[in-house]
C-alpha cells in the first residue's frame, strides 16, 4: 500500500496545476492512466480567454460567460473564473508557453464565439499543446511524484471522509491501494459516450464514474456541448479559431446560411447555436450528401493560414486529404466538452468531506448549459491553482488516513476484476461500446425529444444488463488494454444513463440542450442545476438552485 | 489486407509475428486496424493510444520499417509513402515471409526497451528532459514578458515537438548509445537557449553539449525525415555544435 497527503487522479492541465501547488508543502502523487504528455489537454487548439485587451475588464468576460451559459452557471464561480483569468495566462506566459505575438509584443488575442471582445490568447492553432508541456515542465521542476499509466478503479470512503483509491498498475495488472487525506479528481471529460466525438479516446470519464458509485452527486450532465465543426468522417476538431479568424460556414447552395441564425453574430455565435443552424440546416436538405457543410478559410489566403492555422491545414491534409488553402473544409457538429460532471463548489469540494474535483470531470459551474471556446483551458489553469491551494488548507487538520478499509477496497477490486475476466463466454465489450456510442449519437444529440431519450434510457439499461455477462477474451496480465477498455466502458454506462436521465427530466431548452418537444426555456421549473445520484443499482434526479449575481436573468439572443 | 504485426509477451525482444486479416477502407489508419484486430481478433495485442489525431505523441512505432505515428498514417497510401533513411539493424531486419506490396509491418518503435507487443519503456527518452532540466525557472514578476514576432518565430518550429520519440526511434546514434540524449531533447535544449524572454539561457546550451548530447550525434538527419511536426532536431543540433565550437 502506498501512503501520501494527497492523491490526484489525472495529469491533464488542471491535475498537474492542482499538483504544482501542493507539491511544495505536501507529499503529493499523480496517478496517470497515460503519461501526463498524453492528457487530453494537449489537444486543445483555439486557445485561453482573459480579458487583457485595453477596453475589455473582467465584468465583460463575465457577463459573456453567463450570457452564453444561459444563465445556468454560478454567478460567484464565474467571477472568480474572470478575475483570474489574467493571472492564470500570465504565469504560463512567465513558464515558458510560446503564445502568439502581437506586433508590439503582447500576448495576442483573437475574437472567439460569445465574447465581446478578441480575448482569446492563443498559441497558433496548438494552445493547449503548448500549455500543457509548459505545466509538465514545472511539475517536473517541483519534483511531483507521477504514477504514469496508472488506472484509477475505485475511490476508497472511510466514514464521511476520502481515505483514498485503488488503482490498476497497467504494466504490471496488480491493484495497488494508495492511502491519502485527500483526493483530487481531474480526470477531464466524458466525450467518448458519444460516437462522433472530439475527444480522445481515452476520455471515457472515469472519475465521474467512480465519484458516483461512491456516493457522490454528478451535476447538469445533460448539458453536452456539440462542437459545430469537426471534419466529416474522423470528427476531428476544427478550432472556432478558424471562424475566429474569419472563415465562413456555407451550405450546398453556397449560402453564408448563419445569416438566418444570427444576423449579428454570424459564424462567431455561441456554439450551441451555430451547432444547431448547421443541423437544421443539414436536416433541411441543404447540406453535402445529405450530412455536412463546408467551413471556407480560401478567402483568408495561404499566409494567414500558414501562420494562424498551421495545425488545421495539417489535420485536414493527413485526416481528410484536402488542403484548406485551396479546398473548403468539410464540418459537422461533434460531441465535444461535457459541461456536467462532478457536483462542487467554488473551491472544488464534494459532499465527501476530502474529496476534490477541478477542470473538465468537475461541474462548479462556471459553464452551465453552455461553455464559451476558450474558456476551459482557463478554468483548469485558475481552479487548478485555486482547489490546490483549498486542499492545503484542508490537509493542515485532516487525520491520518487508516490503512484497512484502502486495503479492503484493494482486496473488492482484485475479485472483481477476476470475475470480470473469468467469464469465457459472451458478448465482447467492443460490440456493446458501438451499441451505447450508436444510441447517444442518434438519439441524445443537439435536438432531443421525450419519444427518443426514454428509448435511449432503455437501450442503454439493456446495454449494461448485457455488460454483466461480457467476455473479454484470453490476454496476459499485463499491460492488458482489453480490461481497460473494459472498465472505461463499465464507466461510461453509468454517465450515459445519468446523461439521459438529466435530459429527459429537463422539460425546456437551455443552451446547448434543446428539446424539440418544449422548445422554449422555462425559468419558472428549471432555472436549476440537476443532481444525479446512484444508490445501489438505481439512479435518481433531483435539483439545487443557480447561484444568481449581479447578472439579472434574461432571454439570450445574439 | 493483412497485418504482421510483433508480438512480444514478456518484453525485451519480439518473441514472434501474428498474422491478421483486416478489413480496410478507405480513410482507416493503422491505428483503426489496431483497435479492429484489438476489439474482434486479438484482445491480447497491447499498444499505445490517446488522442487519435497526431496531437499527443501516443502511438509512435515502426511501421514498414519506418518510425510514424500509427493514428497518422493512412493505410491505402502506405504503398506511396517512401522515406529514405540511413538504415540500422531494426530498420534493415525484415522477419521472414514479409511482403512489403501486400503486407503491413508493425513493430515496436526501435532503440527502446520493448516492454510488450508494440509497448515500449519511453523512460530512457524522458529521463533526459529531467537530465537537462528542460524548464524555465521563473523569476518573480506579474506582467507577462513582451517578446516580438520574430523572436517567437524562432522558436516556433521546436515549440512544435510532441515528445513522440520518433527521432529517438529513427536514429543509429541511440541504436548504438545507450546514453546518448537524443534529437528531440537536444532541440527542446535549442528551444529553451533561443528564447528571447529567458535570462539564463546559456545553461541549455552547455546541457546540449554534455559528452552524451550534440557532440555524439553524426548529423545522420534520419530525425528531420520522420518528424511528425517538422521540428528538424537535425537543424538544431548542427547550430547546438556550431555554437559549442566557436
Ligand atoms: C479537440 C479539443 C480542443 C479543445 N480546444 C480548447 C480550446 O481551444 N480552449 C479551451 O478553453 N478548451 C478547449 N478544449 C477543452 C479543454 O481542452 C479541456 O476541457 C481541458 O483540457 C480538460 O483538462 P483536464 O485537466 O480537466 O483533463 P484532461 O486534460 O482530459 O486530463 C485528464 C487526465 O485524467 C487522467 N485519467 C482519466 N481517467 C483516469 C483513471 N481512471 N485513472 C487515472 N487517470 C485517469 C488522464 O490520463 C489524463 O491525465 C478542447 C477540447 C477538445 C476535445
Ligand atoms: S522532434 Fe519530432 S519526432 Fe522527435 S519527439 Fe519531437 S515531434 Fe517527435
Ligand atoms: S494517438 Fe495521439 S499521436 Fe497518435
Amino acid at each position: 500500500m502506498y501512503e501520501y497527503d494527497a492523491i490526484v487522479v489525472g495529469a491533464g492541465l488542471s491535475g498537474l496545476r492542482v499538483a504544482i501547488e501542493l507539491a511544495e508543502h505536501y507529499e503529493v502523487a499523480v496517478l496517470s492512466k497515460v503519461h501526463p504528455l498524453r492528457s487530453h489537454s494537449v489537444a486543445a487548439q483555439g486557445g485561453i480567454n482573459a480579458a487583457m485587451s485595453e477596453n475589455d475588464s473582467w465584468e465583460s468576460h463575465a457577463f459573456d460567460t453567463v450570457k452564453g451559459s444561459d444563465y445556468l452557471a454560478d454567478q460567484d464561480v464565474v467571477e472568480v473564473l474572470t478575475k483570474n483569468a489574467p493571472l492564470a495566462v500570465i504565469e504560463n506566459e512567465r513558464w515558458g508557453t510560446a503564445f502568439s505575438r502581437t506586433e508590439d509584443g503582447k500576448i495576442a488575442q483573437r475574437p472567439f464565439g460569445g465574447a465581446a471582445f478578441p480575448r482569446t490568447c492563443y498559441a497558433a492553432d496548438r494552445t493547449g499543446h503548448n500549455l500543457l508541456h509548459t505545466t509538465y515542465e514545472q511539475a517536473l521542476r517541483h519534483g511531483v511524484q507521477f504514477f504514469d499509466e496508472w488506472f484509477v478503479t475505485s475511490l476508497v470512503r472511510q466514514g464521511d471522509r476520502i481515505g483514498g483509491v485503488t488503482a490498476l498498475d497497467i504494466a504490471t495488472g496488480a491493484i495497488h491501494g494508495f492511502a491519502a487525506r485527500a483526493v483530487v479528481i481531474a480526470t477531464g471529460g466524458f466525450g467518448r459516450v458519444y460516437g462522433h466525438s472530439t475527444n480522445a479516446l481515452i476520455n471515457t470519464g472515469d472519475g465521474c464514474a467512480i465519484a458516483l458509485r461512491a456516493g457522490v452527486p454528478l451535476k447538469d450532465m445533460e448539458f453536452v456541448q456539440f462542437h459545430p465543426t469537426t471534419l466529416y468522417g474522423s470528427s476531428i476538431l476544427i478550432t472556432e479559431g478558424a471562424r475566429g479568424e474569419g472563415g465562413y460556414l456555407l451550405n450546398k447552395d453556397n449560402e453564408r446560411f448563419m445569416k438566418r441564425y444570427a444576423p449579428d453574430k454570424m459564424e462567431l455565435a455561441p456554439r450551441d447555436i451555430v451547432a444547431r443552424a448547421i443541423r437544421t440546416e443539414v436536416l433541411e436538405g441543404r447540406g453535402f450528401e445529405g450530412q455536412y457543410v463546408h467551413l471556407d478559410l480560401r478567402h483568408l489566403g495561404a499566409e494567414k493560414i500558414k501562420e494562424r492555422l498551421p495545425g488545421i491545414r495539417e489535420i485536414c491534409m493527413h485526416f481528410a486529404g484536402i488542403d484548406p488553402i485551396e479546398e473548403p473544409i468539410p464540418v459537422l457538429p461533434g460531441q465535444h466538452y461535457s459541461m456536467g460532471g462532478i457536483d462542487c463548489n467554488v473551491h472544488g469540494e464534494t459532499v465527501l468531506k476530502g474529496l476534490y474535483a477541478v477542470g473538465e470531470a468537475a461541474c462548479m459551474s462556471v459553464h452551465g448549459a453552455n461553455r464559451l471556446g476558450g474558456n476551459s483551458l482557463l478554468e483548469t489553469l485558475v481552479f487548478g491553482r485555486l482547489v490546490g491551494q483549498a486542499v492545503s488548507k484542508y490537509l493542515e487538520a485532516a487525520p491520518k488516513p487508516q490503512a484497512a478499509p484502502v486495503d479492503e477496497a484493494a482486496f473488492t477490486v482484485r475479485q472483481d476484476l477476476q470475475h470480470l475476466l473469468m467469464h469465457d463466454r459472451g458478448e465482447t465489450p467492443a460490440q456493446l461500446r458501438e451499441i451505447m456510442q450508436h444510441v447517444m449519437d442518434e438519439m441524445v444529440g443537439v435536438f432531443r425529444t421525450k419519444k427518443e431519450l426514454e428509448t435511449a434510457l432503455r437501450e442503454i439499461r439493456v446495454v449494461k444488463k448485457r455488460f454483466v455477462n461480457v467476455s473479454l477474451g484470453r490476454s496476459d496480465e499485463r499491460f492488458n488494454y482489453a480490461l481497460v477498455r473494459t472498465l472505461e466502458l463499465r464507466n461510461m454506462l453509468d454517465l450515459a444513463e445519468s446523461i439521459i436521465l438529466g435530459a429527459l427530466s429537463r422539460e425546456e431548452s437551455r443552451g446547448a440542450h434543446w428539446r424539440l418537444d418544449f422548445p422554449h426555456r422555462d425559468d419558472e421549473r428549471f432555472l436549476k442545476h440537476t443532481l444525479i445520484t446512484k444508490t445501489d443499482d438505481t439512479f435518481s434526479v433531483s435539483y439545487k438552485d443557480v447561484n444568481l449575481g449581479k447578472f439579472e436573468v434574461k432571454e439570450r439572443s445574439y | 489486407m493483412l497485418f504482421r504485426v510483433a508480438r512480444s509477451r514478456s518484453g525485451e525482444k519480439i518473441s514472434h509475428y501474428d498474422l491478421y486479416k483486416v478489413d480496410v477502407k478507405k480513410g482507416m489508419t493503422v491505428l483503426d486496424a489496431l483497435f479492429q484486430i484489438q476489439n474482434y481478433m486479438d484482445p491480447s495485442l497491447s499498444f499505445r493510444y490517446s488522442c487519435r489525431g497526431a496531437v499527443c505523441g501516443s502511438c509512435a512505432m515502426l511501421i514498414n520499417k519506418v518510425p510514424r505515428l500509427a493514428c497518422r498514417t493512412q493505410i491505402l497510401e502506405l504503398a506511396d509513402t517512401k522515406v529514405k533513411l540511413k538504415p540500422f539493424l531494426a530498420l534493415t531486419e525484415a522477419p521472414l515471409g514479409w511482403n512489403p506490396e501486400s503486407e503491413v509491418l508493425v513493430e515496436p518503435l526501435p532503440n527502446l526497451p520493448i516492454l510488450k507487443d508494440l509497448i515500449v519503456d519511453m523512460a530512457p527518452f524522458f529521463d533526459a528532459l529531467k537530465q537537462l532540466e528542460l524548464w524555465v525557472v521563473p523569476k518573480e514578476g506579474t506582467e507577462p514578458r513582451k517578446q516580438s514576432p520574430e523572436e517567437r518565430k524562432l522558436i516556433d518550429r521546436y515549440v512544435n515537438c510532441i515528445l513522440c520519440g520518433l527521432c529517438y526511434g529513427s536514429c543509429p546514434v541511440n541504436a548504438e548509445h545507450k546514453e546518448y540524449l537524443g534529437p528531440a531533447a537536444l532541440a527542446k535544449s535549442w528551444r529553451f537557449y533561443q528564447d528571447t524572454r529567458i535570462e539564463e539561457r546559456e545553461r541549455y546550451l552547455q546541457a546540449a553539449l554534455a559528452p552524451n548530447g550534440a557532440p555524439l550525434c553524426d548529423l545522420v538527419m534520419n530525425c528531420v525525415r520522420v518528424c511528425p511536426k517538422d521540428v528538424a532536431p537535425g537543424g538544431a543540433i548542427r547550430r547546438i555544435k556550431q555554437s559549442g565550437s566557436s
